[in-house]
C-alpha cells in the first residue's frame, strides 16, 4: 500500500513517515501543495494523508482538486485529513469537502495507522479482500468466516450482519442501518428481529473463541471491536 | 402591522392623521360655501323685495277726491293677485293709517312689526294667514304727503329654497370631495409603503447576518434618501464586526497550530520509543492530558470570542446517536454500557456540531464517574413549552447539591472526583480533563438560549440536563 503524506512541519513529517514505514506502508512525504501534486503525478497512491495548513494554501483545495479529477489518480482516492483545527464546524467542513476521515493533532501513531487501514478496507477501494478483527476473518467473496483459521458455520443473514459490522469495525452500526442492509422492504420485521440475529451471531463468535466482540448500545445500535 | 400597541405603525399613523385632516377640510369647505350660499340667496331676496316696494311706491297715486290708491300695471298686479298671503303690499300714511293694500285685512297683523325707518323686517310665524313673512318698508313722498309702502312675502319658500340648495350642494360636494380625500390617503399610504419596502427587505437580510455569514450586507438598492444613512451605517458596523471576527478566527487558527504542532511532534516521538522504555506510558499520559487541555482552552476561547450560529433545525435523537457512537469504544474499554431511551424525534433550533460536542462532554463526564458494569443512559424528550431536553443519567457518586452549579464553572475539578484507578489514564481520555468540559457544555447551552444543570438521580448517581428551548423556525410552513 502506497501512502502519500502531505505535512509542512519538517520534524512531524519525518516522524510520521517513519511511523507509516514501520507499519508496513510505502510512505512518501510532500511538504506543500505543489510538492504533493508532483508526487501524485509521479506515482499511483492508495491513500493520501493531508495536513490542512500548508505554506502555499489550504489542504482542502488539494482535496477538492482530487475529488474533481483535476490531479492524476482516482477521484475516489481515500483521504485522511490531519489538522490542528478542531472546531465542530471545521470538522464538518472537512468532511463536507470530501475527506474520508479526520484526525486532529496531536494524535497517536497507532491511531493514524489503524484509521488508514480502515480507509483502505472500504468497499469502494476493493483492496484487502479479507476483513479481519482479532482472530476473526471474513471473506466477502466466499461469504465465509474463520476464527483462528477454523471455519465458522453461519446463515446467510448472519454472514451479512458480520460483514456489516466488520466493515465498520470499531464504529457504531445503527439498528436502522442493519435493518436497511439486511432486510428487503417486503420482509415483515419483528420488533426484535435484529436483536435475535445479533444474539445468535454473538453466541457463535463466543463459542468459536473469537477475540472480537459485538457490543450493544441500547437504543442506538451495535459495534464490533477486537482488542488491540 | 405588528405590535400596533407597543410601536405604532407609521402607515397607520399617516393614514389616520391624513384622513382626519381630509375630513376636517371637507367640513370647513362645506360650511364656508353653504354660509356664502345662504347669504347670497338672502341678499337676492332682499333686493327683489326692495325693488318691488319701490315699484309699488312709484304707482301710488291720489285721486281727485283725495283718496289714495295704487294703480299697478297688470304685470306687477298679478304678483299680488291671489290673496293667499304669498305676496302682499300695504300702503300706510304718515301716521300709520292704512291707505290702500292688496289685502287690507292683513294690515293689523303686520303693523306692529313695521320698522321705524324702513328697510327689511320680519313678521314672526302665524302673523299673516298663518305663516311667517318677510317684508321691505319703503318710504316715499307723493302729492298727498309722506307715505310708506310695505311689500311682504311668505318667508317659508325662501327657507325651503335654501334648504334645497344646501342639500343639493352638499351632496354634490361630498360625492366629489370624498373620493379625492380617499385617493389622497391611499396615495400617501402607498408612497410610504413602497418607500419603506427596501427597509423591510433590509430587515429580512439582517435576520440572516450572523457569525456563519459575516460577509453579508444589507441591500441598499432602491432605498429612499432618508433611509440610506441608517442602512449604510449598519453595513459599516457589520464590516467592522467582520474584521473583528476575522482577526479572532485567524488568531484562533494560528494559536491552535502553534500549540498543537509541537504536541504532535512530542507525541510522535513518544510513540516511536521502543517498547518497554521506562516511564513511556506516563509520558504518553502526560502529553495526552496536555493535548486535551490545549484543545479545551482553544475551544472555550473560540466559543467566547466567536458566537456559534445556532439557527439550524437540529434533531436531538440524531445528536444523541452521534455522541453515543463516538464514545462507544471508550465505554466498552471502561466496561460501561451506553443506552439511548426510545422516543420520537425532537427538533430544536441550534448548531448540530456544537450540540454533539456538548453531549459528548456530558457523556465523557459520566463515563469518568460511573462504576464499571453500570449503565450510562441518555434521554431525549420534548419539553412541554417547545424545544427539547437531553439528560445523561449515571450511577456514579452523584453531585452534592452545593456543587451542582459550581461544577459548570471553568477550571473546576475535584469536586466530583473521577475514579482514581491509575490504569484508566492513558488512552481513555476520560477523567483527565482540564475542568473545562462542563464549562464548555454550559457555554454551548447559553448560546442556544438554553441551560445546563446537574441534579441528584433517584436511586443514586447524577443526572446532567441540557435544556434547549428554541424551536426551529418553520420558514416554509409559515409562507
Amino acid at each position: 500500500m502506497r501512502v502519500l503524506l502531505v505535512e509542512d512541519e519538517p520534524e512531524l513529517r519525518v516522524l510520521v513517515r517513519d511511523a507509516l514505514a514501520r507499519a508496513g506502508f510505502a510512505a512518501d512525504a510532500a511538504e506543500d501543495l505543489a510538492d504533493a501534486e508532483e508526487h501524485l503525478r509521479q506515482a499511483a497512491y492508495d491513500a493520501l494523508v493531508l495536513d490542512l495548513g500548508l505554506p502555499d494554501g489550504d489542504g482542502l483545495s488539494l482535496l477538492d482538486r482530487v475529488r474533481r479529477g483535476a490531479v492524476p489518480g482516482p477521484a475516489g482516492l481515500p483521504v485522511l485529513v490531519l489538522t490542528a483545527r478542531d472546531g465542530p464546524e471545521e470538522r464538518v467542513a472537512g468532511l463536507d469537502a470530501g475527506a474520508d476521515d479526520y484526525l486532529v493533532k496531536p494524535f497517536h501513531m497507532p491511531e493514524l495507522v489503524s484509521r488508514i487501514r480502515a480507509l483502505l478496507r472500504r468497499p469502494s477501494t476493493l483492496t484487502g479482500p479479507i476483513l479481519e478483527a482479532g482472530n476473526l476473518g471474513f471473506d466477502p467473496a466466499g461469504r465465509t468466516a474463520t476464527v483462528a483459521g477454523k471455519k465458522l458455520r453461519m446463515t446467510a443473514r448472519e454472514a451479512a450482519l458480520l460483514e456489516l459490522l466488520l466493515r465498520r469495525a470499531g464504529r457504531v452500526v445503527t439498528r436502522g442501518a442493519i435493518e436497511e442492509g439486511l432486510y428487503s422492504f417486503q420482509t415483515m420485521l419483528g420488533s426484535n428481529a435484529v436483536e435475535v440475529l445479533v444474539h445468535r451471531l454473538r453466541r457463535k463468535l463466543g463459542e468459536a473463541g473469537a477475540t472480537a466482540e459485538v457490543h450493544t448500545l441500547r437504543g442506538v445500535g451495535y459495534f464490533l471491536e477486537a482488542p488491540e | 402591522m405588528r405590535g400596533r400597541g407597543a410601536a405604532p405603525s407609521l402607515t397607520f399613523r399617516l393614514a389616520w392623521r391624513l384622513g382626519a385632516l381630509m375630513l376636517a377640510a371637507v367640513v370647513v369647505a362645506a360650511v364656508a360655501v353653504a354660509w356664502r350660499a345662504i347669504a347670497t340667496v338672502r341678499e337676492l331676496d332682499d333686493t327683489a323685495l326692495h325693488a318691488e316696494a319701490r315699484a309699488v311706491a312709484a304707482h301710488v297715486v291720489a285721486g281727485p277726491d283725495g283718496t289714495v290708491r295704487v294703480a299697478l300695471p297688470a304685470a306687477l298686479a298679478a304678483q299680488f293677485a291671489n290673496g293667499d298671503g304669498q305676496g302682499l303690499y300695504l300702503v300706510f300714511d304718515r301716521e300709520g293709517r292704512l291707505l290702500a293694500g292688496s289685502d287690507p285685512e292683513e294690515a293689523a297683523a303686520v303693523k306692529p312689526f313695521l320698522p321705524a325707518r324702513g328697510g327689511l323686517f320680519q313678521v314672526p310665524g302665524a302673523g299673516v294667514a298663518g305663516q311667517a313673512m318677510i317684508g321691505w318698508l319703503e318710504r316715499g313722498t307723493g302729492p298727498f304727503g309722506q307715505f310708506a309702502v310695505a311689500v311682504l312675502q311668505a318667508s317659508e319658500p325662501r327657507e325651503a329654497l335654501i334648504g334645497t340648495l344646501l342639500q343639493e350642494f352638499l351632496a354634490a360636494a361630498l360625492w366629489l370631495l370624498a373620493p379625492i380625500a380617499l385617493a389622497a390617503v391611499a396615495i400617501a399610504v402607498l408612497t410610504l409603503r413602497s418607500g419603506l419596502r427596501p427597509l423591510r427587505e433590509a430587515s429580512e437580510a439582517a435576520t440572516r447576518v450572523g457569525p456563519a455569514h459575516p460577509g453579508l450586507r444589507l441591500p441598499t438598492a432602491r432605498l429612499t434618501r432618508e433611509l440610506t444613512p441608517l442602512v449604510s451605517a449598519v453595513n459599516e458596523a457589520l464590516a467592522r464586526l467582520e474584521r473583528g471576527l476575522e482577526v479572532q478566527r485567524r488568531f484562533s487558527a494560528e494559536a491552535a497550530h502553534a500549540l498543537r504542532t509541537p504536541l504532535a511532534v512530542l507525541m510522535a516521538r513518544l510513540d516511536a520509543l521502543p517498547e518497554g522504555v521506562a516511564e513511556g506510558a506516563e509520558l504518553k499520559r502526560d502529553v495526552e492530558r496536555m493535548a486535551r487541555l490545549v484543545s479545551q482552552m482553544l475551544l472555550m476561547a473560540r466559543l467566547e470570542g466567536m458566537p456559534i450560529e445556532a439557527a439550524q433545525e437540529v434533531e436531538l435523537r440524531g445528536v444523541a446517536v452521534e455522541a453515543i457512537s463516538g464514545l462507544a469504544p471508550l465505554a466498552v474499554r471502561l466496561g460501561i454500557d451506553l443506552a439511548l431511551t426510545e422516543g420520537g424525534p425532537v427538533r430544536v433550533a441550534g448548531n448540530r456540531a456544537s450540540l454533539v460536542l456538548a453531549l459528548s462532554n456530558l457523556l465523557e463526564n459520566a463515563l469518568a464517574h460511573a462504576p464499571a458494569g453500570s449503565e450510562v443512559a441518555v434521554e431525549v424528550v420534548p419539553m412541554s413549552g417547545g424545544g427539547g431536553r437531553i439528560a445523561v443519567l449515571d450511577r456514579g457518586p452523584g453531585v452534592a447539591p452545593a456543587e451542582a452549579e459550581a461544577i459548570f464553572a471553568r477550571f473546576r475539578r475535584g469536586a466530583r472526583p473521577a475514579k482514581g484507578n491509575g490504569g484508566s489514564g492513558a488512552g481513555t481520555g476520560a477523567g483527565t480533563g482540564a475542568g473545562l468540559g462542563l464549562a464548555i457544555v454550559a457555554e454551548i447551552a447559553r448560546q442556544h438560549g438554553g441551560s445546563a444543570r446537574a441534579e441528584a438521580r433517584e436511586g443514586g448517581g447524577a443526572v446532567f440536563v441540557l435544556e434547549l428551548a428554541r424551536e426551529p423556525e418553520r420558514k416554509l410552513a409559515a409562507r
